[in-house]
This record gives C-alpha cells, structure tokens and sequence, in this order.
C-alpha cells in the first residue's frame, strides 16, 4: 500500500518536473513579482489579466511555480509562499542557490546527478534518456531531458556540451 | 545633443523625422525616451551612437562628436542580436575583443558580466538553447562587458512575453543600483509608457512624426516602485495625455 502510494506520489512529482521544460526561469520569477505587486495573493484571472497572459500561456509558468514551492494555487487563488518572497529579495547568487537546494531534491534530477557522480565521466544524452525512459516512459522522455539541462544549468549543477551531446556535473560558483 | 535633425530623401523630397531636439544626460542619469510607433525613437538612438548621422546638429560625448566606434557607448538591441554561432561566452567575449582586450582578461571580464546577469551554468550553450529573455541577458552582458560610461537599450523588453520583461526589468534595475557596475548612465527607447515610468528617472516625450520633444518629465518616485500605486499611475497618465 505504501508503496504504491510512493509511486504516485513520485509519478505526479515526475510529470510536474516535465511540465518545467516548457517555462524559462525569467517567467517563473516575473510571476512572483507579479502577485507580490498585487499584494502577496489574486484568482487566477486577476493575474491572467495584469499580466496579459491567457490560461493556456500562463497555466505551464503557474504550475512550475507551485511545483518549486514558490506559490499555492488553492480554490482559484494564488498566493505567495515564505520560499517565494526570500527568492524576491536575494540577489541573483542567492536565488540560483535557493532552487537549487529545490531542484537538487527532484527525484529525476537526482537519479541523473547520481548516475553522473558514479558515472566519473561525462553521460551521454541517449544514455541520459534511456534511462529518464526506463523511470517515466520514453514519452516523458525528451521533456524530461529538455528541463534537466536548463534548470541544471541555471542552479549551476549541470553543464552540458550541446555539440558532443554529453552532460556532466559542476561545482556551483562561489 | 545639440539641435539634432533627421530627414530622409526620396525623389527629391524630404521626409522630416526627427525636429531639432536638445538634452543632455549626466553621470546616474536613467532617461526613457518614450513616443508613439513611428516617431522616431529608434532613429534617435542610433544617431546617439553614431550608427546614423544627424542630418544638421550635433551630438557630443564628453564635448567631442560621438562616433560610431566608441567604446565608451554600448547598445542593446531589441532583436538581441546575437551570433548563433557562438556560446554565450563567446558572444559577451565579442565586444572585448573589438576592444583589444587581452584573451584571459577578456575571459574573466566575461565571466563577471555572465554571473552579473545571472547567465552563470550558461556560458557554453548557444543562443538556440537560450528562453527570449536569456538571450537578451546575452546582449546585456556583452553590452556591459565594455564597461560603457553610457548604456543605450532600443525597446530591450518588447521581444519578450509579459513575465519575462517584468522581471528582467527589475534586474535591470538591481543591477543599475549597483554603483560598482557600469554604466555611468542608461538611455532607453521605449513605446511602453508604464515601462518608462517604472525604469527611468527622466522621460523625455517626443510627438508622433517628426518626433519633437513635447515634455521632459523628472520621475521622482521612489524605487522599487509599485505600478498599483495611485502617483504611479498618475505619471502614467500625464504622459498618455501629453502622446495622445
């Protein structure tokens, strides 16, 4: 039973991780900029309409932001989180290692962090997919790959050699 | 600038685009010059940095004629323009080479203005992997890379969606709070009259076609400023109503 449970949970968190591949970090933080100009919470359609944005272009960008626990989406309403208004008043140094201490707990990013660590040498981008496919399916695959590279980079965990295809680990800047 | 004039001939007619327009920008100075689709804005910025000549007038730099080539003068574009050939890296290292920068000071000039924008774990990607609003953190970065006394940006945000602007607005203006950055002043060309209200501290309004100036306003708000609050949109206003 707790098992399964566990795999659900893992599952949602896995598909939440995909949906990130579509937004840019740039639109997660003008999001929490946005509702804290507005006072810390809105529905759903206020902010929709203060930020000119309809559901279908805003919907992705909401979802990654809860999913980094940076707002709740509760009944229509969305609000601020304690993470989210630390993230507004750090500099662009201590935001990256904010998510990045939220990012490096996503179960599909640590699995590739580990492989990569034990690994001692740069993965190949199939082998990456490959084994992202055997944990969520090959459908989730690319997505999964796509938002691995951009947030690893921005919190400084992942370098990745587009023209060589590899991905390797890095050591964040001081 | 010193009564600066633009035309434009075809067939023997002119075509007035800019009357004569005189200001000037000091040292902290963040000026937006704002004015309806067509009136020449653009055409003012490049003639500032020297890519257009005026067509009488003058534009000094330090009491000499701007030219193209000066160092001291960087630009951002709304297009980014960036070489997609090149890693991030490589294109904020671009400037610095035009410059004669050594190649390892131009490595660490580079990295600083990298981290500055927040583009760190980016530096070897190419433009095709970048979101709109990282590539023009690219432009910034190589802008800045030159360590220019004057920043000039021509509608930096009007490429990006609506999140993305907003916030790299306000790491503009972190950045621009940062005295030990460059540049010494900012002149940005916008259409987006709130844009202009919540960055500057001076707007400059130019009519529709031939752009004059209308008004020059001194934005006293104090910063970070909130676009919900009633002066705000008080500014706002005065503006619409002195374009419209």
């Amino acid at each position: 039973m707790s098992n399964s449970h566990e795999n659900v949970g893992r599952a949602v968190a896995v598909a939440d991780f995909r949906s990130m591949a579509k937004v840019s970090v740039g639109q997660v933080l003008g999001l929490v900029e946005a509702i804290d100009e507005v006072g810390g919470v809105a529905d759903v359609a206020t902010i929709s309409q203060e930020v000119d944005m309809d559901l279908d272009r805003l919907g992705p960008v909401l979802a990654a932001a809860e999913f980094l626990g940076l707002l709740t989406v509760e009944d229509g309403d969305v609000r601020m989180t304690d993470l989210s208004r630390k993230l507004l008043s750090a500099s662009v140094r201590e935001r990256k290692a904010i998510l990045r201490r939220v990012i490096d707990d996503i179960p599909v990013f640590r699995m590739v962090l580990d492989a990569a660590r034990q690994a001692r040498r740069p993965l190949e981008r199939q082998e990456v997919l490959d084994s992202i496919a055997a944990r969520a399916g090959s459908h989730q695959a690319e997505d999964l790959f796509k938002a691995l590279v951009y947030w690893g980079r921005y919190v400084e965990l992942v370098q990745y050699d587009s023209r060589a295809e590899q991905l390797r680990l890095r050591s964040p800047s001081k | 600038m010193k009564d600066v004039t633009k035309s434009f001939f075809e067939n023997g007619k002119e075509f007035k685009v800019l009357e004569p327009l005189r200001f000037g920008l000091a040292e902290r100075d963040f000026v937006c010059v704002v004015g309806p689709s067509g009136c020449g804005k653009s055409t003012l910025l490049r003639i500032i940095v020297g890519l257009e000549p005026p067509t009488s007038g003058q534009v000094l730099f330090e009491g000499q004629p701007i030219r193209a080539d000066n160092p001291q003068v960087a630009m951002v574009f709304q297009s980014f323009a960036l070489f997609p050939w090149l890693t991030v890296q490589q294109n904020v290292e671009l400037g610095l080479e035009a410059k004669g920068t050594h190649p390892e000071e131009r490595q660490r000039i580079a990295r600083k203005f990298i981290e500055a924008v927040g583009l760190t774990g980016f530096e070897d990607a190419y433009p095709r992997e970048l979101s709109g609003g990282m590539k023009q953190r690219v432009g910034i970065a190589r802008a800045l890379g030159i360590e220019p006394l004057l920043l000039c940006m021509d509608e930096p945000f009007s490429s990006l969606d609506p999140l993305t602007a907003q916030n790299l607005r306000d790491e503009i203006l972190q950045l621009w709070s940062n005295p030990d950055l460059p540049p010494r002043a900012v002149l940005m060309v916008t259409h987006a009259i709130e844009e202009a209200v919540y960055m500057a501290d001076r707007v400059i309004v130019l009519s529709s076609r031939p752009g004059r100036m209308v008004a020059e306003l001194s934005i006293d708000l104090p910063r970070p400023r909130n676009r919900k609050e009633p002066e705000f949109y008080g500014w706002v206003d005065e503006i619409y109503s002195l374009i419209v």
